[in-house]
């Protein structure tokens, strides 16, 4: 255990170290070589730009429709057959196709900065898939939890495959890095809204790996999280998808839930540390010197009044930000570029991208400045937004840990369970069900518990 | 604890000799990688300095079918590597993936393997590690809170917008301002333009006088002769440009720059404008050597506006009654003396030749503004380092075309959108000279060394094409040279005037002043005005012979050249502006 520790954290601690590096050394979106247009006259034509054909969208269509039947070959699979197996297969054939055939695009975790445009710019029209890619998985969600991240989402299915050798996150740690996927989605979701970016597909480390390319920093971030992720289970899942925030949410309420035991859970504690995601719950037991009921009233009473504070705190600091964000714009990145030109000016080679648009930029500034202060302007309302997001976020997640649960039986926690069937087999009543254990009397139960089974079964 | 599968299974040590391998595999095709990447951004085919010198080379020669070729081959050379890398990318991507599941698979093969079934310990302390994991949990939400919100707060005050830089982007572009395409005042017509004194050496830069009147005889110690004087309020060399009733000056010392309007008529000082605030304007002026000084560059106007440009860069545009239209700053221009070449228009369109650099690389460039916006209409750069010779414009077959010299090159630019038309390689020194257009000739100075005609025909490199004729008795190496349309005078700044025949470039006859001459001669009608840096002005007739009609003193060091309008003549001094002429008041226009 030791060995692989000092292992995990040599090898992934270098690798984030690295991309880190690169991050800074060469800003995303790394360039890729080009090649400037010819300067003197050729014989060579150039090729008309041809769109896309009908082909297509039926591919598209294709896309849509192996989503839906792998949702509902994971939903199966999950709650009738139970199947480790069956969903390990399941998430090869996603990687297979969803990553390394589709390159991660499209994918639903992207989705959401489609859908967040869609709605704020009404020039926008959202393709269907991109629909079907965005609201499948969290009508799944609703009726039977995260089926999508168990083995159909290419990116949760990569690093479910990787895990080798799981170490235990802390649950506070847990708990305190569960904060960040909300508010990466918050994020996402006001940048793409103000047309900014679609920051959550640009900084997305997966899909350079399906590409086989990208820039070196994406490239290192990505063998960051799966080198991290044989030894973490899906840390992208857990501390960084904004999609998985959403799916969480979802599934709190599902009409369906995932359960260690097919049967009756005999509290034999031995699926206590099955979960490789941090997931299983305890049983609430009392504690030898409870907490006064009095002071956890107190407390949430404080969180309660709390709340609307840290939302406003939340959205006045947010609305800070929006000089920063609305650079992500192009076209406030252009007019700080030229502005920033006339104090310093730098020499681009000319006929070079950043020459020419900085000649576009010098030729008629007003305009193009007017337009750069009407985004910052819809930006900083992002940003306001954004900011009593965040407050919100962690209000509501302070108030949940103050709840006392109760709970009395071993059971995946609704929203943070990914559905993988790891935890099953190590339920004594499953290996039952699977005829692997002879149906006897189970020796670590109650006898009446062990009546109460015999006599379901 | 010793695992009771670690040597009973050959599969398992099997699988942990498979999972080195492919990590050493792994390893290797990752070393491989770094390494192409790392050596392919020096293969840039933008940044390649053997790519860019042959491009430099070839706007040098544009004909030049050798350097064409090379490009051609490196651009291919290049093309064919990035393919190539692309392709070993690829393979080398397939190859970590390949090396990856082999590598993963074993590891989890031994991972399972070693898997110990799990086996509960009696656990009394639920209850309380319970609350104590809650408690701990709402504390590191609240330090993930807490982190969070210290990186937002150096993210919103480390960055600092321009936007929100009143002196970068005024707030005249503010949000919600529909700025319809702003047009400017209305440009008076061309036949204005040709009757006052507009830029550097009148309408046309050619140094003559549209009327033929001007004044004969002044002395500046009686006052005979002159209209009126006026103060100059701040040092500059550039030369006074006259529209209607306004007499335009600019001076600038190294913390001010100033633009002076005077009365044409009474020479009394109408306004004086500080230029100052420009965006991107540094804060400190660059040294720039006193005999060039902060405000060489003559002003320009168009009738709408007045134009100037300082040494460090900023042009600025005024309205006739003295407000700032628009500014913007240029670029600190690198040139070793200075930046002296005055500003051109024509139709409108202000022209700023902004030659510099010594050598490369260098940011020269020729930049064509509309006068009425401040809008950039076009921007050329140019391959060449400094120069001080302004540009001129020439109306031929209809269309106006921007005549430049830098060396070593003549180049003619359309005037409509900045478009080379051609360009011979005729120039070598110092370009002080500006050109001149007499006859349909170009008249062209290589400093000291001779004076080439030549006609503004042909596309791409003229070079080869024949010269009409070329003098070489005593070129000036500063002043520009003036023409009648039949002859053309010359002073060197040792103050040798020389009368050259137009036709075939003959010498007529020369005349040795015997005193420096800076300021470059002007024509009216048929007199010939030399003024020597000293203040003597000799007027002579502008003729096949020499003949002397006045020799008058202004008392006062000039260096800058003459404007003649209507009769009267604007003469800035070191100290004072003057208005030479009759004393009567010139007609209005
Ligand atoms: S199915 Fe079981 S092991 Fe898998 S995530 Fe859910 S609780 Fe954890």
């Amino acid at each position: 255990m030791k060995r692989w520790g000092g292992f995990a954290f040599a090898t992934s601690g270098a690798l984030w170290l690295l991309a880190l590096l690169f991050a800074f050394v060469s800003p995303l979106p790394a360039a890729e070589q080009r090649f400037p247009p010819p300067e003197f006259e050729t014989g060579h034509k150039l090729p008309i730009t041809t769109t896309p054909g009908p082909r297509a969208l039926a591919r598209e269509f294709l896309d849509a429709g192996v989503l839906l039947a792998a949702l509902g070959i994971a939903t199966w699979l999950v709650y009738r057959r139970r199947s480790r197996r069956g969903l390990m297969a399941l998430s090869i054939a996603s990687v297979a196709y969803f990553g390394f055939y589709r390159q991660g695009c499209i994918c639903a975790i992207g989705a959401v900065q489609n859908v967040a445009l869609g709605i704020c710019d009404p020039s926008y029209a959202i393709p269907l898939t991109v629909l079907v890619f965005f609201f499948a998985p969290l009508v799944f969600a609703l009726f039977a939890g995260r089926v999508f991240c168990a083995g159909v989402c290419p990116h949760g299915a990569l690093q479910d495959l990787v895990l080798i050798k799981p170490l235990k996150v802390p649950g506070w740690l847990e708990h305190g890095l569960g904060l960040i996927p909300f508010v990466f989605l918050g994020a996402g979701v006001a940048f793409a809204a103000t047309g900014s970016a679609f920051v959550i597909c640009r900084y997305d480390p997966f899909v350079p790996l399906f590409r086989l390319t990208g820039s070196v920093s994406l490239l290192t971030l990505g063998a960051a999280f799966i080198v991290t992720g044989m030894f973490v289970g899906r840390p992208y899942c857990r501390f960084l998808c904004p999609y998985g925030a959403l799916l969480r949410l979802g599934s709190l309420v599902s009409k369906w839930r995932v359960r260690v035991t097919p049967d009756f859970c005999t509290q034999c504690r031995l699926c206590e540390h099955s979960c490789p995601y941090g997931a299983m719950r305890e049983p609430v037991v009392a504690a030898a010197q409870p907490e006064p009921p009095a002071r956890q009233r107190r407390r949430l009473a404080w969180l309660l009044v709390a709340l609307p504070l840290l939302i406003t705190a939340g959205a006045l600091g947010g609305a800070r930000l929006a000089p920063a964000a609305a650079r992500l714009h192009p076209t406030v990145a252009l007019v700080e570029q030229h502005l920033r030109q006339q104090k310093a000016p730098v020499t681009h080679p000319p006929m070079t991208p950043e020459a020419l648009s900085l000649e576009r930029a010098a030729n008629d500034p007003d305009p193009l400045i007017a337009s750069a202060r009407k985004i910052r302007e819809r930006v900083t309302l992002a940003c306001w937004l954004f900011g009593g997001w965040v407050g919100l976020v962690i209000g509501i997640k302070l108030i949940a840990l103050s709840l006392r649960p109760a709970r009395t039986d071993y059971e995946p926690d609704r929203g943070a369970c990914v559905a993988c069937a790891r935890c099953f087999e190590y339920c004594p009543n499953e290996l039952v069900r699977r005829g692997i254990a002879p149906a006897g009397p189970l020796k670590t139960a109650a006898p009446e518990l062990v009546a109460l089974v015999e006599q379901r079964r | 604890m010793t695992n009771p599968f670690r040597h009973a299974s050959t599969f398992l040590l099997a699988a942990l000799t498979t999972a080195w391998i492919a990590g050493a595999f792994l390893a290797l095709v990752c070393a491989g990688l770094v390494y192409q990447r790392i050596t392919a951004s020096s293969n840039d085919p933008w940044k390649s300095p053997q790519l860019l010198e042959l491009k430099a080379q070839l706007q040098d020669a544009p004909r030049d079918e050798g350097i064409k070729s090379r490009i051609r081959d490196l651009d291919l050379k290049f093309r064919q590597r990035y393919v190539r890398r692309l392709v070993m990318g690829r393979s080398g991507g397939w190859l970590l993936l390949g090396g990856s599941i082999v590598f993963i698979a074993a590891l989890w093969t031994v991972a399972e393997a070693r898997r110990r079934p799990p086996l509960p310990q009696p656990d009394h302390d639920a209850g309380a590690r319970a609350l104590r994991h809650a408690a701990a949990s709402r504390r590191a939400v609240g330090v993930t809170a807490g982190a969070l919100g210290i990186g937002l707060v150096a993210i919103a005050f480390g960055l600092h917008s321009a936007l929100d830089d009143p002196a970068l982007a005024p707030m005249t572009a503010a949000a919600g301002v529909t700025t319809a395409p702003r047009a400017g005042p209305p440009l008076p017509p061309h036949s204005e333009f040709l009757a006052n004194w507009p830029r550097f050496r009148g309408p046309l830069g050619g140094g003559a006088a549209s009327s033929g009147e001007a004044p004969l005889k002044w002395d500046g110690k009686t006052g005979t002769g002159i209209v009126w004087k006026a103060p100059v309020p701040a040092p500059g060399f550039n030369s006074p440009i006259v529209w209607g009733e306004r007499v335009f000056i600019s001076g600038a010392t190294a913390e001010k720059r100033e633009i002076f309007c005077y009365d044409a008529a009474t020479g009394q000082l109408r306004w004086q404008r500080a230029i100052e605030k420009v965006p991107g304007s540094p804060a400190e002026s660059p040294p720039i050597s006193e005999e060039t000084g902060y405000a060489a560059p003559t002003m320009a106007t168009d009738g709408r506006h007045a134009y100037a440009i300082f040494a460090h860069g900023d042009l600025a545009a005024v309205t006739f009654d003295g407000d700032v239209a628009w500014s913007k700053h240029l670029g600190v221009p690198h040139n070793p003396y200075g930046h002296a070449t005055s500003l051109a228009i024509w139709d409108g369109k202000l022209l700023v030749q902004l030659d510099q650099g010594e050598g490369r690389p260098h940011n020269s460039r020729l930049i064509a503004i509309d006068g009425g916006t401040g809008r950039v209409l076009w921007e050329k750069p140019r391959s060449m380092a400094s120069s001080w010779a302004t540009p001129i414009v020439i109306e031929t077959a209809g269309s106006p075309q921007i005549v430049t010299l830098g060396v070593p090159f003549v180049i003619g630019y359309a005037l409509a959108d900045g478009r080379e038309l051609w360009r011979a390689e005729r120039l070598d020194g110092e370009i002080t000279p500006s050109p001149i257009f007499a006859g349909g000739r170009l008249l062209v100075i290589h400093p000291d060394n001779k004076m080439m005609a030549f006609k503004p025909e042909g596309t791409g490199d003229i070079t080869e094409s024949p010269l009409d004729w070329k003098a070489e008795d005593n070129i000036p190496d500063i002043t520009s040279p003036v023409s009648n349309g039949e002859l053309v005078f010359t002073v060197t700044s040792r103050g040798i005037v020389t009368c050259f025949d137009l036709a075939d470039g003959k010498t007529l006859w020369e005349k040795d002043l015997q005193t420096e001459a800076h300021p470059s001669p002007v024509i009216a009608g048929n007199r010939l005005y030399v003024t020597c840096t000293n203040g003597t002005t000799i007027v002579a007739a502008a003729g096949r012979e020499y003949q002397e009609l006045a020799r008058n003193e202004l008392g006062e060091k000039v260096f800058a050249s003459a404007a003649i309008v209507r009769g009267r003549m604007y003469v800035r001094g070191l100290k004072n502006l003057y208005c030479l002429g009759p004393a009567t008041k010139p007609a209005s226009p």
